[in-house]
């Protein structure tokens, strides 16, 4: 192979690489952020309803501080580019999604569309090419939430709370209906769908106690 | 199921079918264009072998092409569906045909000029008057030119018994030692770089190997007799065209008689 050939390939490598280390020096950050977050939210499970309020509102400074660092990875991403970069940060969008619609089911008992996502995110439209909140990663985040629901559920029950167990039964049933509109190929996101019915039967045992034992009005 | 949560669901589905349809097609052109390859692999390999004049190289290298051409329609359809921010969301539905197409373009490349086609001319060569089919990575053109040694192995191999056939095999193992490491080093600088690479490069490795032990069977056996390369090789050749044809038995009987 002659050397002016080695240069070209040299040169676009080289480029590759600035790029990569670019955006590996934001998630490195974002990584951060992302575990403040879920170790704040974590706490829901021990929160008693009345101070939840302001748990969450604790929450979102940090996470309105990523939009950030979404910013800084989106200029680092050239044109067209988004799909071939997109697995370095998509752990941590996922656990975004995560935080963002787990904190508007808490205050508001609904479920976050991708629209708002993205603008709680401070996505913009203009990074369309560069950087957008893929179908995939908003599903994921979803499941995610779901997860941790199932949990809350029975949490919230022993901290007394016995309304939640119905509104999440009700959400949680909402988004699984969703999901089984999709026509999921074989990948995480389908086996982490097929792992949603266990959630879903781990709530309603929850409301068939509660209940079961009058503890609120059917 | 609230009409908005159906409503959105909706909308993912069609997405994701979309997405999902436009892969499946991707990978059943990408099949497609890796069957024309691999055959236009094949034929290089009868028509360099058919002969052992000089053009040989060049005549092979032009019905070589002339057959990969097949695959220009597919990759033309391929662009279609890898407009934009496309391309890098089905990159590894198509990169096996790339690959495979690469293998085939440089050992064509090869056998014409003796040399490892450039990354410029590859991309000139997966273009149309409408320029690139879709952009081409250098870590499929790597990856492409690593498969190749496989190629030179065998068609050094097989070529070893006939007239000049040691020599090239010697350029052969030169050639690929150079590629693997040459005075600055060159595939394995790039290991670190692209996904498989290194994998790839221990199948290179031994296939240099068994190219090295056919070269130097060659040397070793050749130095039992005392005559100059040109008369061995014209003896081993007109053994092996003898053994080619089935006449072995007919000429043990007329030495016999």
């Amino acid at each position: 192979m002659d050397t002016a050939n080695i240069d070209v390939l040299n040169t676009l490598l080289d480029k590759d690489i600035g790029v990569s280390e670019k955006i590996r020096e934001q998630v490195k950050e974002l990584d951060k952020k992302v575990r403040t977050i879920v170790g704040i939210l974590g706490k829901i499970h021990s929160t008693p309803s009345n101070s939840m309020g302001p748990l969450l509102d604790s929450v979102e400074p940090v996470l309105y501080s990523c939009r950030e660092i979404l910013s800084a990875i989106a200029s680092a991403v050239p044109p067209d580019q988004f799909w071939r970069w997109k697995e370095m940060w998509s752990n941590d969008i996922r656990s975004l999604v995560f935080a963002a619609a787990l904190i508007e089911f808490l205050k508001n008992g609904g479920l976050l569309s991708v629209s708002q996502t993205s603008e709680t995110l401070g996505i913009q439209e203009e990074w369309k090419d560069r950087f957008v909140l893929s179908v995939e990663d908003y599903l994921h985040g979803l499941i995610g939430m779901v997860n941790e629901l199932s949990r809350y559920a029975v949490n919230s029950v022993t901290l007394g709370d016995f309304q939640e167990p119905m509104k999440i039964s009700t959400f949680v049933k909402d988004i699984f209906s969703g999901f089984t509109m999709l026509n999921l190929k074989n990948d995480s996101l389908r086996r982490r769908f097929d792992s949603l019915k266990y959630d879903l039967k781990k709530i309603e045992e929850v409301v068939y106690d509660v209940s079961l034992r009058k503890l609120v009005e059917s | 199921m609230p009409p908005k949560t159906a409503e959105t669901f909706e909308l993912f589905r069609q997405e994701i079918d979309e997405s999902n349809d436009r892969r499946e097609r991707l990978i059943k052109a990408s099949r497609d264009v890796t069957n024309i390859s691999k055959k236009a692999i094949f034929l290089l390999h009868r028509i360099i072998l058919e002969d052992t004049d000089d053009d040989r190289g060049r005549r092979a290298a032009v019905k070589g092409r002339s057959k990969l051409d097949e695959a220009r329609p597919y990759f033309a359809a391929m662009r279609l569906e890898l407009v934009g921010d496309r391309f890098w969301r089905h990159q590894r539905q198509v990169s096996p045909a790339v690959q495979e197409y690469i293998e085939a373009l440089s050992f064509a490349h090869y056998l014409e000029h003796g040399s490892i086609i450039p990354f410029n001319d590859t991309q000139a060569a997966f273009s149309d008057a409408d320029g690139l089919y879709f952009p081409l990575t250098v870590s499929d053109y790597l990856l492409g030119l690593s498969d190749l040694t496989g190629e030179l192995m065998r068609f050094a191999i097989s070529n070893i018994s006939r007239r000049g056939g040691s020599t090239t095999a010697n350029d052969i193992c030169r050639l690929v030692r150079d590629c693997k490491a040459g005075q600055f080093p060159h595939f394995e600088q790039f290991i670190p770089h692209i996904r498989d690479l290194g994998k790839k490069q221990s199948v290179t490795s031994s296939s240099l190997e068994k190219i090295e032990a056919a070269a130097y069977a060659v040397m070793v056996r050749g130095s039992e007799f005392d005559l100059p390369p040109e008369i061995l090789e014209d003896l081993i050749q007109q053994t092996t065209v003898r053994f080619d044809i089935g006449r072995r038995d007919d000429s043990l009987y007329n030495n016999g008689s």
